[in-house]
């Protein structure tokens, strides 16, 4: 038997027994540099009491899921999660792991690149393989997205990096896909555990930015939180989310959620709507992956025409009240 | 606990005139305490700018040989740009020194730099710290000031800091100035000139050679002309290391009368083509507005009072006309020292011996010139001929000159004359030239 | 009595940082360098505990000479012992040497003064955002590690217990901890003091012990800086605009023409 190379993995986030989107994500862009290396993907299930989810894994395109199973592991906690992925990458010698940027994430791949000794690239947009070096390149935003930078890991294995929600897109579904599932043991006692969660307050209202299909945004210009309520009226009416920029959000007028950018989420809506944000670099990384991007502002020079597929110069007000007034008619029979 | 806040002396403001004093102080054991409400000394100032090495020296001797230099680029020329809607004619003198006499600053690191030399002979600093009022006794005397914050973690009140003597340096806000009682009366919308700015960053290479200047080599002028959109005033460009400081001055008044705003003037000016095209590429590092005093010698607050002293531009020590500022701010609070190190000595901070520092304002040569420029400011900013008509027509001249060729030379003479009489009339001209020559007679 | 850790970072002030778009380097001049502001709230937490409980706070960190200005800052939040991490060697660190050079630094301390019973460091930093080198750190020192913390519910240094409220997804985990415990600090977690005058007095004039590469640690130089990166800086380049569309003028156009124009592009999306 030939000797494979060594694999790519996707280090997959779940939540109540549901795979986050991202990691389908990360599985779809984790096949390609799978191909690409002539290797297979893994996906590494940790958890309580989720083996179930195993065949969603290899229907987005897993080959192998390593699945380890124990009571400790039944919610998110630092320590033992990283522990136990530190384990199995250091038994099973990945060439790369693609962890989820999401909180959980970036908690989780600083830990594990420490006890691995190895290099981790967070937050990036963009990955690609240089198969003579056998090398993942990675780019991110640097200089708060000023500039682009490629990052490469030349001498330590595996290349650990996390990828924004958002960034690629979730693969096809297929149908039933097979693979392989490798059961991992682990011993973890909770009783040496040093860190104990012991209440949970549930979001009122999870914001889902990153997946809305419409985003109504709105930045400095939009002038107050009174702005802000006419864009919550017409994302509604389009069934849609509000985004903001952080001007808007450090002023107090939207909470930290809705914020779009380098230091907010990153979004690819159908449409995005910017009234009044003059489209800073650090703005556009978030969004300018938008399928359709139109924006009112008055400054005709505003960066944002730089990438709008529309722009109207113009007060952002006028036409949003026009346009909530207008939806309103037509949809009164 | 109780004497912790006390000091000797304590310097409200921390720009040139406070830290000059308070490096002064420190050199002579005096216990001081400079209050500078920015983040850092030179944080929230604006500066042109151009500072001179005679006056540096009196504060660090070693000036220009230290590290890190503060400055940005020593000014090897110096002069006027006359501008007209189309060009401009440029009239500067190169200077060639072993020692650089000024060199263009940028007040950030010019401040904090002097800043550090007095942190290093003892001087106490408050960053971040407002003065909000002044302590004062029965009698009237002045033995400390309040500060916004508190003085320890228990308490929420403002804290008292004791001195026995205060120099305020707050600059050309007189809050300070007024609670210790010294002004005479608060300065009109014409005394004070707003000074638009910007920073302007240039490809280091490209700055040098649209200027025609060399690697550490500088530039200063003035710009006259159409420039300040017909109001009474001038503008500056100054050689930074790697950016230009482009900046246009117009007095209060004349901006409120025209409800013209400080930015459109920059952008006028911006517009013109040579400046369009010196800027290109060029990147805004800093926008800044900031008004400098030009009261003159009736716009001067008393200078001392019982336990306290005013220097730089509290006082309104700037003369426009030469660009002298940090300068005599620097000049006020070396004698501003000179006097408290004295009412030190004789433990007496009574007005008698505060005097001293009049006199010694009194007897300086920027005194003297403040004399002269009374009737100069007159002359200049009542009529708009100096900073409009003579610029433009100077180029009108020297572009008639260059174009010409092909023609009988007599009839563009004729031509250069009927638009000066055009414009300014015989008699003008003749009462233009009086004026100046009685001004310096 | 409580040892308190904060590990803060110089960053420039980022919101109007530029870049020499000929060189790809950033353009220092103009540029105010700050305590990267998530450190604040960590600064401001270690403030808050030893007023309340007494202690020590001790403050790293690690750069160029001028984060001796950045300590001075620091001290105004009544620290105690300040230290910069500076050196020539230490240059070009990723994540990986930056909390290798740190986490054996907080070793060294707690050997010749006493262990810390909280390491508090900021959610990230703005300059990088990669918010690795708080789990890195944690991990050298295989001290438990909570990020994102948004509130400090209760501290019992007899019981040596904290419990936290830490930011995730879906709302808020409320986490109870064994001393010690590094702490990751987001900007709720509590407000900035207004310092009293001297304290601002003091800080202005303390002097940071300097730590080199040689002393008085000596570090493993195939571990710190540039030589203890295995990440490089492969390619450095300006990003790409998308191709701009149309732009139009509403007084010119009319607001009916654009709304119009507007609920087409919806419709013809699905949207509507
Ligand atoms: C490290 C770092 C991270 C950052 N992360 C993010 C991030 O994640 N997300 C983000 O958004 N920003 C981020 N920023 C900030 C970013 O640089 C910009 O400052 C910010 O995006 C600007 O917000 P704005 O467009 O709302 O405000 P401004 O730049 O002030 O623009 C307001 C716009 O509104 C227009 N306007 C005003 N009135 C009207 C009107 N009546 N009608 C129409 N238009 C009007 C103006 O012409 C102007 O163009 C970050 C910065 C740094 C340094
Ligand atoms: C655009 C411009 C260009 C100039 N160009 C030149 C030039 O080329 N050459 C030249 O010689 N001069 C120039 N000047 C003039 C020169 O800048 C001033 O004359 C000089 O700075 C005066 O120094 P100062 O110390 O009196 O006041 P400032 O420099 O104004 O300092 C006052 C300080 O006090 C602080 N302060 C004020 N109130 C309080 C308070 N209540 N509590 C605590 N702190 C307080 C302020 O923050 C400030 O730092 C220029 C001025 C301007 C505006
Ligand atoms: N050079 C450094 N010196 C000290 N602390 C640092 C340094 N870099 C990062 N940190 C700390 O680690 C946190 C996260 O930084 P980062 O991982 O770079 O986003 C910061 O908020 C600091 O508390």
């Amino acid at each position: 038997m030939t000797k494979e190379n060594p694999e790519v993995w996707v280090f997959v986030e779940e939540i109540n027994s549901q795979i986050k989107p991202v990691s389908l994500e990360l599985l779809g862009i984790g096949k390609k540099l799978a191909t690409d290396l002539e290797t297979k993907l893994g996906a590494i299930l940790i958890g309580y009491r989720i083996k179930n989810l195993a065949s969603e894994l290899f229907s987005y395109g897993a080959e192998k899921v390593y699945l380890v199973e124990h009571p400790v592991l039944s919610y998110y906690r630092h320590e033992p999660f990283r522990d136990t992925l530190a384990y199995l990458a250091f038994k099973y010698k990945p060439d790369i792991l693609l962890v989820p940027a999401t909180p959980l994430g970036r908690d989780l791949a600083g830990g594990v690149a420490t006890c691995l000794e190895t290099g981790l690239t967070a937050d990036v947009t963009e990955l690609a393989i240089d198969k003579e070096k056998r090398l993942l390149l990675v780019t991110r935003p640097a200089y708060s997205g000023n500039l682009m930078a490629t990052i490469i890991c030349p001498e330590h294995r595996p290349q650990i990096t996390t990828v924004r929600p958002r960034v690629f897109s979730i693969p096809e579904k297929r149908k039933q896909a097979k693979g392989e599932l490798i059961e991992e043991k682990i011993d973890l006692k909770e009783e040496n555990l040093r860190t104990q969660r012991i209440g949970f307050i549930p979001k009122e209202r999870v914001v889902n930015l990153e997946y809305a299909e419409v985003i109504v945004a709105g930045g400095k210009g939009v002038g107050g939180k009174e702005g802000f309520s006419l864009l919550q009226e017409l994302a509604k009416l389009l069934n849609g989310e509000v985004g903001a920029s952080r001007l808007a959000v450090s002023a107090g007028w939207i909470s930290h959620e809705h914020q779009v950018g380098q230091t907010g989420k990153t979004v690819r809506p159908k449409v995005y709507l910017a009234f009044g944000i003059s489209g800073k670099i650090q703005h556009r990384v978030g969004m300018q992956n938008s399928d359709l991007i139109i924006a009112v502002n008055k400054d005709p020079s505003a960066e944002i025409f730089q990438i709008a597929d529309l722009g109207i110069v113009g007060d952002w007000k006028k036409v949003c009240v026009a346009l909530i007034e207008k939806i309103k008619r037509e949809r009164k029979p | 606990m109780r004497n912790r806040l006390n000091y000797e002396v304590v310097i409200i403001g921390g720009g040139p005139s406070g830290l000059s004093a308070a490096i002064k102080l420190a050199e002579r054991g005096v216990k001081t305490l400079v209050i500078e409400r920015g983040r850092f000394c030179g944080s929230k100032n604006v500066f042109g700018g151009v500072i001179y090495t005679s006056s540096i020296k009196n504060l660090v001797s070693d000036f220009p040989q230290v590290e890190p230099f503060p400055c940005e680029r020593p000014i090897t020329e110096e002069g006027f740009f006359l501008i007209s809607e189309k060009g401009l004619s440029k009239i500067t003198f190169l200077k060639k020194e072993d020692t650089p006499q000024s060199f263009s600053a940028l007040r950030a690191k010019f401040d904090s730099w002097l800043s550090r030399v007095a942190l290093e002979k003892g001087v106490d600093f408050a960053l971040k710290t407002k003065v909000i009022d002044l302590i004062k006794n029965f009698r009237g005397e002045i033995k400390g000031v309040v500060v916004e914050r508190p003085e320890s973690w228990e308490s929420s009140n403002p804290a008292q800091i004791s001195a026995k003597l205060v120099i305020i340096a707050e600059g050309v806000n007189r809050v300070l100035t007024q609670k210790a009682g010294l002004l005479k009366r608060d300065w009109s919308s014409e005394e004070v000139v707003l000074s638009v700015k910007e920073v302007i960053q240039i490809p280091k290479n490209k700055l040098e050679a649209r200027l025609g200047i060399g690697e550490s080599e500088g530039l200063a002028v003035e710009l006259v002309g159409d420039i300040t959109l017909g109001l009474p005033g001038t503008g500056f460009l100054y050689t930074n290391q790697s950016s230009l400081s482009f900046g246009i001055g117009v007095f209060l008044k004349s901006l409120v009368e025209n409800k013209i705003k400080p930015y459109e003037l920059l952008e006028k000016a911006k517009a013109h083509p040579y400046f369009r095209e010196l800027f290109q590429e060029g990147e805004i590092l800093e926008y800044s507005a900031h008004l400098i005093p030009e009261w003159g010698l009736e716009g001067f607050p008393n200078l001392y009072g019982k336990g306290v002293l005013a220097v730089g531009d509290a006082v309104g020590l700037v003369n426009p006309i030469f660009r002298e500022g940090a300068n005599l701010a620097i000049y006020s609070g070396i004698y501003a020292a000179e006097t408290a190190y004295e009412a030190l000595k004789r433990d007496d901070f009574s007005e008698k011996t505060l005097s001293m520092y009049e006199e010694k304002i009194k007897s300086s040569y920027f005194y003297k010139d403040f004399l002269l420029l009374k009737d100069l400011k007159k002359t200049l900013f009542t009529s708009n001929q100096w900073f409009n008509f003579y610029p433009q027509f100077f180029n009108f001249l020297l572009e008639s000159y260059v174009s010409s060729r092909g023609r009988e030379k007599r009839e563009v003479l004729r031509e250069i004359l009927q638009e000066l009489k055009r414009k300014r009339g015989k008699l003008g001209i003749l009462r233009d030239i009086i004026k100046i020559l009685k001004l310096f007679w | 009595m409580l040892n308190l850790l904060v590990s803060i970072k110089q960053v420039p002030d980022t919101t109007n940082i530029r870049i020499n778009p000929e060189t790809g380097t950033l353009i220092r001049e103009g540029v105010p360098a700050i305590i990267n502001p998530y450190d604040i709230y960590a600064l401001s937490l270690a403030n808050f505990l030893k007023l309340r409980y007494g202690g020590k706070i001790t403050v790293i960190t690690m750069g160029p000479p001028q984060a001796v200005s950045a300590l001075r800052e620091a001290a105004e939040f009544s620290a105690d012992k300040l230290i910069l991490l500076c050196d020539q060697k230490f240059a070009g660190a990723d994540t990986l040497a930056t909390s290798y050079t740190l986490a054996t630094t907080i070793k060294y301390l707690e050997q010749i003064d006493k262990p810390f019973d909280l390491y508090l460091f900021g959610k990230q930093a703005i300059d990088g955002d990669t918010a690795q080198v708080g789990p890195g750190v944690a991990t050298r020192l295989g001290v438990p590690i909570i990020t994102y913390v948004i509130r400090l519910e209760k501290l019992d240094p007899k019981k040596r217990e904290i419990i936290v409220h830490k930011k995730v997804e879906e709302g808020i985990e409320v986490i109870k901890a064994k001393l010690p415990v590094l702490i990751t600090c987001e900007k709720e977690v509590v407000s900035v003091p207004f310092s009293p005058v001297t304290e601002i007095i003091r800080a202005n004039k303390v002097n940071p012990e300097i730590f080199s590469f040689k002393e008085p640690i000596s570090f493993d130089s195939d571990k710190v800086g540039l030589k203890g990166s295995p990440t490089r800086v492969h390619r450095v380049f300006t990003p790409e605009l998308r191709t701009r569309g149309k732009i139009l003028n509403l007084e010119e156009e009319g607001l009916e023409k654009v709304i119009n124009l507007i609920v087409e592009i919806l419709k013809e999306k699905g949207i509507l």
